[in-house]
């Protein structure tokens, strides 16, 4: 998929002008917070629960190569084959390889954010291999190309007159309706016969398992477990920080992730693979790939304040937690991951250049941090990403300022540590800042911080300081203010 | 196809060479209240969850009284054609006489000489899928199925409604205990285990909830003991 990072602000105009899209996230927002706070006290003490998931987050991440090495030895012990991927290319290029040697027309498609990161559908389709999204939202949002709205309901802002209409224009009903249960059923009919016939399925992975070389998958519709079960040949695409240390682990962070989810305790369906079917069983895959993606994620990994942000078990609280997310919605955000967790991930994976709003789009309110089952800090990696942009960091490559504003800030921060040199400052640039006043405040000051006033203003200066005025006073007022410096015309009384 | 062992060592190595900071210490592990649950109370638990998720569910105190009830089901859901496992509780269940005395054409996957007349039944014949169940998991009322050749993958999954049967003794009060016993050490690999968890469901279009997205509409479970 294109990534469009860099439109945020535009895209996030237009949306904010999407009325339906404002009054699903207000309902939404009116809710969420109760029902993801019920399904957590359902654990006998939900703080324990959430601290331990955490530690498991924590000791995942930084485990990681032997875990990885751990997982790939059990899975392969079972029959699994294990390809490993850099970058895009390389993932969608093995995919490819699969489909064309084993003459694969279609393939299904569970809902999986690496395949959307990695653009898997579009290289498939470009070499004349048809892929069916699976899951209802993402199948929706396929057919009217476009990205994810939210990464577990990626299709639920689009207003049902308008699925009706792409149904019809589809062939996938021929009467129209507007009953969400009716769209759903014609979607059921239109992907059934695709999951009769299909000979390659593809999924994602919520969880590898080191312990025993097993990948689970957590969903509620049933097309992962039909991409499991119908075809002869199971593609299973995961990045690196999918692996887990034991079952035991999987099944604490099961329970996190569904409960921050969706507010289950569980989701309808986990399924759980270790190696292709046995040669007895009459469905099941006959072979079993397991790609594990890098694309970054390693060149990132020495960093130790950077890797958290792999923490992320992509359950997408986060996203409904966030005041920003909650008014402008996810294509703002522009690529795969979107809200909080997207703006902790895009800049990691894309450079700091190309993401440059995502980590300022965020009041720091901190909502994000304090529900994370995994534990990340996301305010603080935003502001980490936004210090590592201003100097210019060439790792991330951070964008770094023009030499004007540069100097303009070593100029003001030598300035405000001596007060004579503050007042003398002040005194001389008041005149020449305060020529863009607008109605007593800076709206905009040509040149050097043009950007840092596309979303802020500042008050113009005062005519005088407030040690001016206090030395100028006159001693015969004993109220302490002066109605000639009251340009509103407000009255001492 | 060959491995990929370059890729693979690069990837490993700059993982390897990154210094590894100190392993954070675990805190304790959160008290699982449910293991101290009565066994009269699991069931009840299991019930409650399952039911909660729209599963219904029937309590027979023995395979003789739950054959009834599958009469019972067949007859209410005008099921024709069914298609079951053949793991050890539809054994003990003795399907065969129960379908010829309730009039019911019964199919197992061994009926069929290959994988797709046994696809295209599944998808296009059986009204109902029949499965015993390897455990089941009180905390949140899950079935856990271990498939094997008498428990195909798609008997639980394509046809629109699923009966499960499940003897109580088989419910256990959390995942860890269904763990050990499915992937315990020692144990031999299962290529693919399933935790089923009420009918197949979604909520994507405008936040409605609805059942039978891609799976069965129909979760029905018949207890017994």
């Amino acid at each position: 998929m294109k990534v469009k990072t860099e439109q945020f602000t535009h895209v996030a105009e237009q949306e904010l002008k999407n009325v339906r899209t404002r009054a699903l996230l207000d309902y939404i927002s009116s809710i969420i917070d109760a029902r993801r706070e019920e399904a957590m006290s359902s654990f006998s003490d939900p703080a324990a629960a959430l601290a331990y998931g955490r530690a498991i987050r924590a000791e995942a991440i930084m485990r990681m190569p032997e875990l990885l090495e751990e997982f790939e030895k059990k899975a392969a012990a079972h029959g699994a084959v294990v390809l490993w991927a850099r970058d895009s290319k390389e993932a969608n290029d093995i995919v490819l390889r699969l489909a064309k040697e084993r003459g694969i027309r279609y393939v299904t498609k569970g809902k999986s954010m690496v395949t959307e990161e990695i653009g898997l559908n579009d290289v498939l389709k470009a070499n004349g291999i048809e892929v069916f999204e699976a899951d209802l939202g993402e199948f929706i949002a396929q057919l009217l190309e476009r990205p994810p709205f939210h990464i577990v309901g990626p299709a639920i802002n689009i207003p049902v007159d308008e699925i009706c209409k792409i149904f019809l224009e589809r062939g996938i009903m021929r009467e129209p309706t507007t009953d969400p249960v009716a769209l759903g059923a014609a979607a059921r009919a239109f992907l059934r016969d695709k999951f009769h016939h299909l000979q390659m399925g593809i999924t994602g992975v919520n969880m590898a398992v080191a312990e025993t070389g097993t990948i689970i998958n957590v969903e509620n519709e049933g097309n992962i477990r039909f991409a499991k079960s119908s075809p002869r040949t199971q593609v299973s695409l995961m990045t690196l920080e999918k692996v887990v240390p034991t079952m035991n682990d999987a099944m604490h962070l099961l329970r996190l992730l569904c409960r921050n989810c969706t507010a289950q305790k569980i989701s309808a369906y986990v399924s759980m693979d270790s190696g292709p079917k046995k040669a007895d069983e009459i469905d099941g895959p006959e072979e079993l790939f397991i790609i594990v993606i890098d694309n970054g994620r390693s060149r990132f990994y020495g960093d130790i304040q950077a890797r958290e942000a792999l923490r992320c078990i992509r359950c997408g609280a986060c996203m409904y937690g966030c005041p920003v997310y909650m008014k402008i919605g996810g294509y703002p955000y522009g690529w795969a991951y979107s809200g909080p967790m997207g703006q902790v991930l895009n800049p990691l994976l894309l450079g700091l250049d190309k993401t440059q709003d995502l980590y300022r789009a965020c009041t720091l309110c901190g909502k994000c941090k304090e529900i994370c089952p995994s534990g990340i800090d996301h305010p603080k990696m935003f502001l980490s990403y936004r210090a590592k942009d201003v100097e210019g960091d060439e790792i991330y490559k951070g964008k770094r300022r023009s030499w004007k504003e540069s100097a303009a800030v070593e100029l003001l921060t030598w300035g405000i540590r001596r007060a004579w040199r503050w007042n003398l400052g002040a005194k001389a640039t008041r005149p020449a800042i305060n020529r863009y006043a607008d109605d007593g405040k800076l709206k905009n000051i040509k040149g050097t911080f043009e950007g840092w006033f596309r979303s802020r203003d500042f008050p113009s200066m005062a005519e005088r300081t407030f040690h001016e005025r206090m030395d100028g006073r006159d001693s015969s007022e004993t109220n302490h203010c002066r109605s000639e410096e009251e340009p509103t015309g407000k009255q001492c009384k | 196809m060959g491995t990929n062992t370059t890729t693979r060592d690069e990837i490993l190595g700059r993982l390897r060479d990154a210094s590894r900071g100190e392993l954070p210490k675990r805190p304790a592990l959160p008290p699982l209240v449910e293991l101290s649950w009565s066994r009269e109370h699991l069931i009840e638990k299991f019930i409650e969850n399952l039911v909660e998720q729209t599963a219904v569910v029937h309590r027979c105190k023995d395979y003789v009284t739950a054959a009834d009830t599958l009469t019972e089901i067949a007859t209410l859901h005008r099921l024709h054609k069914v298609l079951a496992s053949t793991d050890g509780i539809i054994e003990t269940l003795n399907l065969r006489a129960w379908a010829e005395k309730a009039g019911v054409n019964l199919f197992f996957a061994r009926d069929f000489s290959d994988r797709d007349s046994y696809k295209d039944f599944v998808f296009d014949g059986a009204e109902a899928g029949i499965t015993g169940v390897d455990y089941a998991i009180a905390e949140s009322g899950t079935l856990c199925i271990v498939h094997d050749k008498n428990q195909p993958r798609l008997v639980s999954l394509a046809p629109i409604t699923h009966i499960a049967v499940v003897p109580v003794e088989r419910i256990y009060p959390v995942y860890e205990q269904v763990i050990e016993n499915v992937f315990g050490k020692d144990r031999p690999p299962h290529s693919h285990v399933t935790f089923i968890t009420g009918p197949s469901m979604t909520a994507d279009i405008q936040g409605v909830p609805f059942k039978g997205m891609h799976g069965p509409k129909r979760l029905i479970v018949i207890l017994v003991g």
